[in-house]
């Protein structure tokens, strides 16, 4: 019965969701433009519930609990709070809603528990972030809304460009049977895995690296640095280390050897398709071998770090702030929090950053997984496209509205100020697939010149152009935070660029399908079993001969069964 | 003072306050360690740097906490917590371990109690429905629900009911015969006797009050509810934990930011304080203890 | 004779004031214990919390199944009870001694410092040790520096499979003992103080009096420490081992608390992670009520 009118309601609505479409492309102006939104709220009282204004008031004012993740954030001003600060007002104000914490709790574990907690007390909050599996259960149990219609009627152009430059792979993440059930927080490519050598160190030992110029070098270079850094000390530290990692093994792209596995076209624990449909685990691959052998061949000629297999970030960490070692592998924003460590230390550290290539002169890079997190809302929330018009607020006005400081200056303060993402309402970023370059292009125009700071997109891109410019004035200066956003920047980014440029990029798509039954059960047992390999192999307490009856053992202890989990999945 | 008199007895004394010293010595290192931390700067802690003294010294650390509201604000929290948590469990533990101290000549049912005792030590339904039952309660982001459900701290009881069964019967009896009652007998006799391993039920009762932040981060779902350990918990901004759960460049660089590990150890040591004042203060009971031991046989 | 009847009568209204004493107690350890007990059903079930206790769906002994099928259930079992009883016996003995050595210094400002200090490791988490412990014991550290000076070859403490489990002992002993020695320096003053004089008038050396009368008079809480002790043998110290470990000493540091929050990471694994709890009190409560009887048939006195 509940079915059948379900059926009837939306196909009403469906009818009557076309009919606007087509007034709206009419009327093709005023979809975007925010002011007019502001204006609307006031004026017409008597707006019909058919009101898809993206940025529409709510006549009486509508309660909505959040679930929220909060994060250290020393950028909060004093007296403002997760609960009460300049953002929320302005989705208070804006919209005419009363905005409550239903829980707070750090990101990560502490706030998945109060998640539990909250799905297991049956009071969920109106809105919260989930990840992949949560979502998946929420979805199962039907306790969130289907927000296809939301998204349809209330996203304005600016975000349904951004989500489609994903290719539809970042919404359908979120999309369970045809329906969008949660808004996908977008995760742009951010590869490859860099390698960041201290430069003053290059300098100083006379060492001149891509002769080539292709923003690459080889692994024969990278082991030529190390070398030369292990023998000469040129950080004086007494104790050099070669290349050091961490004991995850993980396939992260930061502290981990993601360059060099790529660099043999190995992507460690990515599930990849076959043509024929069959799956499979970049772990066991033939590639991953070479992989292994290679690294087991650095660690014999001491190039790898003698306590490989036991060092732990923080080690890592102290290792390159003390001089110890001067080759670091990471994503293209280490500088911001990584090696600004090595900078407030040694006043003289500078960095350049490379890619690995492969024997063919190419970098072998995978696509991120495009959806980070999700924002759900509760089954018989009155107002699931609040969700819709908080995310309008947030990611298209905020970023694109010129007028901003004038119409939100607490707003635009907080922008300033820099205080992050966490303390907005629903915490996730929307940014397009091509965001990264595209912003990078705009600071560097404005940088040179050829654009005014005013015709940089957005408000974190401007901060950064005043960073780089300090440190052009002064590349010597102290400031960590100018010397971190200029190599995050002109090093990081710049290397992507470059490569882009040089077309040297190699793209492979990963499949990303959550967790599968046999998932759940025995990934710690076959992580545990990947890991202890691994580790072993590249130390020489096993052979790298041993490979073959570790892929025999991992589809024995359920890999093969995860495999066909998933291409069942995919199809 | 005998013991005093001879060679041997001189050299063993020797021995062992040696040993004792060295003792101590060991166990000061990581809290001293944690100490010069918290006095020098951020990047020397980063480059792991400090050792047994304070590299690059600043007192940035103690100023910033000097003005975090938060902080103080937890500290007063965790203050409440314990003071109640002290009255209640100090109740328990006497008015339980009394009865259970008795034969079960005396007390039919004490084995019964002791059974539903031990099982409770053991067993735990976990914690979501520990959590269903004390949101019910209404109890949620109430310092009561850090209190209730460790009301009876059940190992205590066991231990201060195994002191007891030390305790003279004669004492016991005198004092019936003298027309006490139970409640009178417990207060007049068993509780000076005790007084040692009372003193020592309480300090496991601050101790462990004051040290967990976990049912904090459970029971509390604001921060500003949070007690002093559960907030400095979620100061430690782990990095590691952020990038693998797919954080943003500018929250990672923010976080960098407040990550620095000196003022952590600040709010360690400032939070550790209480209970280096706390011992000292016990121990006058302890000493007590020895002396009542020997007046009354 | 009339004491004797009179004490009978006595008794009988003794008892209910016995049972009036036990009643507030009893109350909060049915709230907060016995109801929501009804949890440990999670074990036999697929929880989720969507679906809640009553709605999720009956597995009944799969989890217990499963997790005797694990290919590293045996490695995980003995490294468990390995560091547990380590931590047990070296943690004890060193708790006693040092509560027998401080209570003969005699120095009142020296034993209240030393008491003070010995129990401050305690307060420390893990987390914090560990930096700690890691900067003492990798290859750079003081030990081997030491090593060093000493013309000894380096040892990679943290990932040697011989050594990790002495380690963690070690460090947990070293984090522990003094905190542990104030139950026993309690134990010691309820000792009478007249039986040490009488056996020192007697001529009793030091060893004696304390192999005769302080160990004697401190066993009622030497047994019941260690029978609690024992009972959690299935708990070798999560915080601990997961903040030294590594994939290097899987082999030897692998414990079934590490193993199961591995598990949990992937997936909430609610019923899985309940079921190895529920065992884990069962063996618990099979070996405490075990050396309950051990207790009372060799020393006459029970522990609870």
């Amino acid at each position: 019965m509940r079915n059948k009118n379900l059926w009837k309601k939306s196909i009403v609505l469906g009818m009557t969701l076309t009919m606007i479409l087509f007034l709206a492309a009419c009327g093709a102006d005023n979809t975007k433009e925010p002011k007019d939104g502001k204006s609307s709220q006031s004026g017409d009282g008597a707006q019909t519930e058919e009101n898809t204004d993206p940025y529409g008031a709510y006549e009486e004012t509508v309660t909505c609990t959040l679930g929220r993740q909060t994060l250290q954030n020393p950028k909060i001003p004093e007296g403002d709070s997760y609960e009460n600060n300049a953002y929320t007002d302005w989705v208070e104000k804006r919209f005419n809603v009363d905005l409550t914490n239903a829980f707070e709790a750090n990101d990560g574990e502490d706030y998945e528990r109060q998640v539990s907690l909250a799905i297991a007390s049956e009071e969920l909050p109106d809105m919260m972030i989930v990840g992949r599996a949560t979502l998946e259960e929420l979805v199962e149990d039907d306790l969130v809304e289907d927000l296809t219609s939301s998204y349809d009627n209330y996203a304005t152009d600016y975000i349904k460009g951004i989500y489609d430059s994903y290719d539809g792979r970042c919404l359908d993440s979120a999309t369970f049977d045809g329906k969008l059930m949660a808004i996908p927080s977008t995760n742009p490519d951010s590869a490859p895995s860099q390698i960041w050598i201290r430069q003053d160190w290059l300098d100083k030992l006379e060492i001149k690296l891509d002769e080539d110029g292709n923003a690459a070098i080889t692994r024969e270079e990278l082991e030529m640095v190390a070398k030369a850094f292990l023998e000469k000390d040129p950080g004086e530290s007494g104790n050099p280390v070669g290349i050091s990692f961490t004991y995850d093994m993980n396939g992260s792209e930061t502290l981990e050897m993601q360059a060099i596995s790529a660099s043999f076209g190995a992507f460690q624990k990515q599930w990849f398709q076959k043509e024929d449909g069959t799956v499979y685990n970049g772990s066991t691959t033939p590639e991953m071998k070479k992989t292994l052998e290679y690294m087991n061949q650095l660690f014999k000629d001491g190039i790898l770090d003698p306590q490989f297999g036991t060092r732990t970030w923080d080690d890592i960490t102290a290792l390159m702030t003390n001089g110890q070692t001067g080759i670091i592998f990471g994503a293209w924003h280490i500088p911001d929090w990584l090696l600004s460590n090595v900078k407030s230390m040694d006043q003289n550290a500078a960095f350049t950053a490379f890619a690995l290539e492969d024997d063919k002169g190419k970098v072998n890079v995978f696509h991120n997984n495009p959806a980070a997190n999700y924002v759900v809302v509760r089954k018989g929330y009155e107002h699931p496209e609040l969700a819709i018009k908080i995310v309008n607020l947030f990611h298209d006005e905020r970023v694109t509205s010129k007028t901003l400081k004038d119409d939100a200056p607490e707003v635009y303060e907080y922008e300033q100020l820099g205080v992050d993402g966490s303390v907005r309402p629903l915490r996730i970023e929307v940014n397009s697939n091509v965001s990264l370059l595209n912003d990078y292009g705009a600071i560097v125009q404005c940088v040179n010149g050829d654009i005014t700071i005013d015709e940089v997109p957005t408000l974190e891109a401007k901060n950064i152009v005043g960073c780089v410019q300090r440190y052009n004035e002064d590349p010597n200066t102290t400031d960590v935070i100018d010397w971190a956003r200029y190599h995050s920047r002109m090093k990081g980014i710049q290397l992507i660029q470059d490569l882009t440029d040089y077309d040297s990029l190699v793209w492979v798509s990963p499949l990303y399908l959550g967790t599968t039954k046999t998932m759940k059960n025995k990934s710690a047992n076959l992580d545990k079993l990947e890991a202890e390999t691994f580790i072993k192999m590249i130390i020489g307490e096993e052979s790298t001969d041993q490979f073959d009856s570790f892929v025999e053992q991992w589809n024995a202890q359920g890999g093969a069964a995860i495999c066909e989990e998933l291409a069942e999945k995919a199809q | 003072m005998i013991e005093n008199k001879s060679i041997s007895g001189r050299i063993r004394c020797f021995v062992i306050y040696v040993v004792v010293i060295l003792l101590a010595v060991i166990c000061l290192v990581p809290l001293w360690n944690i100490v010069c931390i918290s006095f020098s700067s951020s990047g020397a802690v980063a480059g792991n740097r400090v050792g047994m003294w304070p590299v690059q010294f600043t007192l940035r650390a103690y100023e910033k906490i000097m003005g975090d509201s938060q902080f103080w604000r937890s500290f007063g929290i965790s203050v409440v917590r314990v003071a109640i948590a002290l009255g209640i469990n100090l109740v328990m533990v006497v008015l339980m371990a009394y009865p259970l101290s008795k034969s079960k000549r005396e007390f039919k049912a004490r084995n019964i109690y002791m059974y539903l005792l031990v099982f409770a030590m053991l067993f735990n339904g976990g914690m979501i429905p520990t959590y269903l039952v004390v949101k019910e309660l209404g109890l949620l982001n109430t310092v009561w629900s850090l209190i209730l459900p460790g009301a009876v701290p059940i190992f205590s009881v066991i231990m201060v009911m195994n002191f007891f069964v030390g305790i003279p019967k004669s004492l016991e009896e005198a004092a019936i015969i003298d027309g006490a009652t139970p409640f009178q007998v417990l207060l007049s006799v068993f509780i000076p006797c005790a007084k040692p391993s009372i003193a020592t039920v309480a300090l496991f009762s601050i101790v462990g009050n004051w040290n967990d932040f976990y049912s904090g981060l459970i029971y509390m779902t604001k921060v500003k509810n949070y007690p002093v350990m559960t907030y400095i918990q979620s100061l430690s901004v782990n990095l590691e934990e952020l990038i693998k759960a797919g954080g943003s460049a500018s929250a990672l660089a923010n976080a960098a930011e407040v990550s620095n590990q000196n003022l952590n150890a600040a709010k360690i040591v400032v939070a550790v304080i209480p209970l280096l004042l706390i011992y000292p203060l016990l121990q006058k009971y302890l000493i007590t203890g020895i002396v009542m031991g020997s007046v009354k046989e | 004779m009339k004491k004797k009847n009179a004490l009978k009568i006595r008794r009988r209204h003794s008892e209910l004031s016995y049972h009036a004493m036990m009643l507030p107690g009893m109350i909060f350890l049915l709230i907060f214990s016995y109801i929501p007990m009804f949890g440990l059903w999670m074990a036999f079930q697929e929880y989720a919390p969507a679906k809640g206790i009553l709605g999720s769906p009956w597995v009944g002994l799969m989890h217990f199944k499963y997790m005797s099928t694990l290919p590293d259930i045996g490695l995980l079992v003995r490294n468990t009870v390995v560091i547990a009883l380590g931590k047990i016996v070296i943690g004890t003995v060193m708790a006693i001694l040092f509560a027998i050595l401080l209570n003969e210094v005699k120095n009142k400002l020296l034993k209240k410092s030393v008491q003070t200090i010995v129990y401050l490791p305690h307060f420390l988490s893990w987390v914090v040790l560990a930096s700690v412990v890691v900067n003492f014991f990798n290859l750079d550290g003081s030990v081997n520096q030491m090593l060093g000076t000493l013309g000894m070859e380096k040892i990679n403490f943290l990932g040697s499979n011989q050594l990790f489990q002495p380690l963690l002992i070690g460090t947990d002993v070293w984090k522990e003992f003094g905190y542990n020695s104030i139950v026993y320096l309690a134990a010691i003053t309820a000792i009478d103080p007249g039986l040490h004089e009488a056996a020192a008038i007697d001529g009793a050396s030091w060893r004696k009096r304390v192999w005769h009368i302080t160990l004697p008079g401190m066993m009622p809480i030497i047994l019941l420490m260690a029978a609690m002790n024992l009972s959690s043998i299935l708990s070798a110290g999560f915080d601990q081992v997961y903040n030294l470990y590594s994939p290097m000493v899987y082999e030897t540091g692998d414990i079934l608390d590490t193993y199961v929050y591995r598990m949990g990471l992937i997936s909430r694994q609610y019923s899985f992670g309940t079921a190895v709890g529920l065992l884990k009190s069962v063996i618990g409560m099979v070996l405490m009520v075990s050396s309950n009887g051990l207790a009372k048939k060799f020393t006459d006195r029970k522990i609870f």
